[in-house]
């Protein structure tokens, strides 16, 4: 992949009667990014990941995969994998045979997709199930076989729609450990709901809403990594001016649940350490402070609305 | 892997994945007893007309049953009562130099293969978009490849049936009936089913067209036997209302599209005819899925 972006949709429009799915979705994904999709129910996630793979004709709009133009199975075959959702395996297939024929279509050699197939389910704890009959398979596991087979082959775009839905809290853990060892080696899209596990895998988050894509931006850029501290507090000062005059040229915002204080400053002008050196005392002889975050969080964020504030397209 | 490998390997896994499921088993082992059945009654009957014929003309009973049927088969009133029902001196021809077992069993393949066909293949695309699994396919393969892979596959699995049911009525053709133990007559059923595989392409092609059209099995499958029904009722009224002059000179030109007007091409010994029949029904069947395939190769799936 030399180009800089893996996947660029521009004015993507798909209709269904009178209702637009999407509406002038617009957007590039960086190529090596791992990025979530967030947005409410109905925003057009799902529906622009269909699109890109192919499933779903546009009404209008362009889509450019790996620089190749639209989904097309003779280009991009082998180059780009999707976890589609509300779909069912085969029943009656076994893990291993059904991963080996995927790869073996994607291009593989026979040695390389039992090996691949055996690899991928491995690393989703299915070692030991690999000749089960899809249908003896719980929910969860059904779940990793539709994620493992996103990997056969090792594609340069991979599409995941709820990947972490309907798994248990530990292979949760395990299979966001397993993406974010993705960063920087493939392209990855996730949609998720889940905004906690947005945050710990992706590295860019897109923002959808009705139809559109209405901010693209670096994780760090949304939740202010470089550039916000964020205090949790016993309870806020009684006098809050004392501690903004301890430092005047920050920009402090206080929240009374949970207590606490975010504090933005200019990375370019500032270090964190000052920042606390100013902000700390101050907080000290008024409160107690539980923790200083370099930060604030994703949920915090969206469910406060400052994510779509701070883009002027917004 | 070449256009033409990832239709045979999605062929292949078609065939290997239709045995496993348990419908297609079940309505494969159903088709083979059908075929059993169909013999061991034929036998009855045939043994039984035999004894009529024994006791009406007073001869000394056979020992060995068949005898009587296949002297009865070869009489002349007997052949002009099958001239009546084929209608066609050709066939007539080629037919009564076969064994009556051969011809018990193809009539059972020609006649049920349809519904056969319909029953297995009718809902396994269907299936899988209603599933969603064939978004597991479709960004690894074109469309057109997943499709004719499938339709491969599932005509590996029709032949296989029909292969298996020759088998079964020639076992119980040779333990119930004298002299149908030969190895020519085994060759020549198998023919028969190879024959009888060539005429379900075009139901294959029509079942599976239609079932490209719907994401629920159950109503590709209703859909299926509505279709050889209206086949079925088309022939016959063709046959009824072809003639000479006006609209009915045209009726023939239909009967091409339709299968079971290729039909006696199958029945015939010699090659030319069998070879434009086989080419007839195999490009109908063609014909049929294409039409399907032009409408899901833009359908969102």
């Amino acid at each position: 992949m030399n180009s800089e972006h893996a996947i660029v949709t521009t004015d993507l429009v798909k209709r269904y009667g009178a209702r637009r799915a999407l509406d002038g979705f617009t957007l590039a994904v960086p190529t090596y990014a791992v990025l979530g999709l967030v947005g409410p129910n109905g925003a057009g996630k799902t529906t622009w990941m269909m699109s890109v793979a192919g499933f779903l004709r546009a009404t209008s709009g362009t889509i450019n995969l790996l620089g190749n133009g639209p989904f097309d199975a003779a280009v991009h075959r082998g180059r780009i994998s999707i976890l589609p959702q509300d779909s069912e395996l085969p029943l009656e297939s076994r893990p291993l045979e059904l991963l080996a024929h995927y790869g073996l279509l994607q291009g593989l050699t026979r040695r390389e997709a039992e090996r691949s197939a055996q690899a991928m389910l491995t690393e989703v704890h299915l070692g030991d199930r690999l000749n089960s009959p899809i249908r003896t398979l719980s929910h969860g596991m059904r779940k990793r076989v539709m994620i493992a087979q996103c990997f056969i082959g090792y594609p340069e775009v991979v599409l995941l729609d709820e990947p972490l839905s309907g798994l248990d809290p530990r292979e949760v853990a395990r299979m966001r450990d397993f993406l974010a060892r993705r960063r920087g080696r493939q392209t990855i899209v996730i949609s998720s709901h889940n905004l906690h596990d947005i945050e710990l895998i992706c590295d860019h988050v897109a923002f959808v809403e009705t139809g559109r894509a209405v901010r693209v931006a670096t994780l760090e850029e949304v939740v202010g990594t470089g550039s916000t501290l964020v205090y949790a507090l016993t309870a806020l000062p009684e006098d809050t001016a004392k501690v903004a005059e301890a430092a005047p040229d920050l920009s402090l915002s206080w929240t009374d649940d949970p207590c606490g204080l975010v504090c933005r400053y200019d990375p370019r002008q500032t270090t964190p350490a000052e920042v606390n050196a100013l902000i700390l005392p101050a907080l000290l002889a008024q409160s107690g402070v539980v923790r200083v975050a370099q930060g604030s969080d994703l949920e915090t964020e969206y469910l406060e609305g400052r994510v779509l504030k701070r883009d002027p397209r917004a | 892997m070449t256009e033409l490998g990832q239709i045979w390997r999605v062929a292949c896994y078609e065939w290997f994945d239709a045995l496993r499921s348990r419908r297609a088993l079940v309505v494969l082992l159903l088709y083979m007893a059908a075929a059993v059945c169909n013999m061991h009654w034929s036998i009855n009957l045939l043994h039984k007309l035999e004894n009529e014929l024994v006791t009406v003309l007073q001869l000394p009973p056979s020992e060995h049953a068949g005898v009587v049927s296949t002297t009865l088969w070869k009489s002349k009133p007997f052949q002009r009562m099958m001239k009546q029902m084929t209608q066609n001196d050709l066939v007539l021809q080629d037919i009564t130099g076969k064994h009556p077992v051969e011809l018990i069993y193809a009539w059972f393949a020609f006649f049920y293969t349809p519904l056969l066909v319909v029953l297995v293949a009718g809902s396994r695309i269907a299936e899988d978009l209603g599933s969603g699994a064939v978004r597991y396919m479709i960004f690894r393969i074109s469309r057109s490849s997943w499709t004719l892979g499938k339709f491969i596959g599932q005509a590996l699995m029709i032949g296989f049936a029909l292969v298996l049911s020759s088998l079964g009525a020639y076992a119980v053709a040779k333990y119930r009936l004298a002299g149908s133990g030969t190895p020519d007559l085994f060759l020549n059923m198998v023919q028969w089913s190879v024959r009888a595989w060539i005429f379900s392409f075009p139901y294959l092609g029509l079942a599976m067209g239609l079932s490209l059209l719907t994401k629920s099995a159950s109503k590709a499958t209703v859909m299926g036997i509505i279709a050889i029904t209206v086949c079925f009722v088309v022939s016959i009224l063709l046959h009824h209302f072809t003639g000479d002059t006006g609209w009915r000179a045209y009726l023939p030109y239909l009967g091409l599209l339709v299968p079971d007007e290729h039909k006696m091409y199958m029945w015939r010994n010699s090659l030319a005819p069998l070879v434009t029949g086989t080419t007839y029904l195999i490009a109908l069947g063609f014909c049929y899925l294409l039409t399907g395939y032009a409408f899901f190769r833009h359908r969102d799936t």
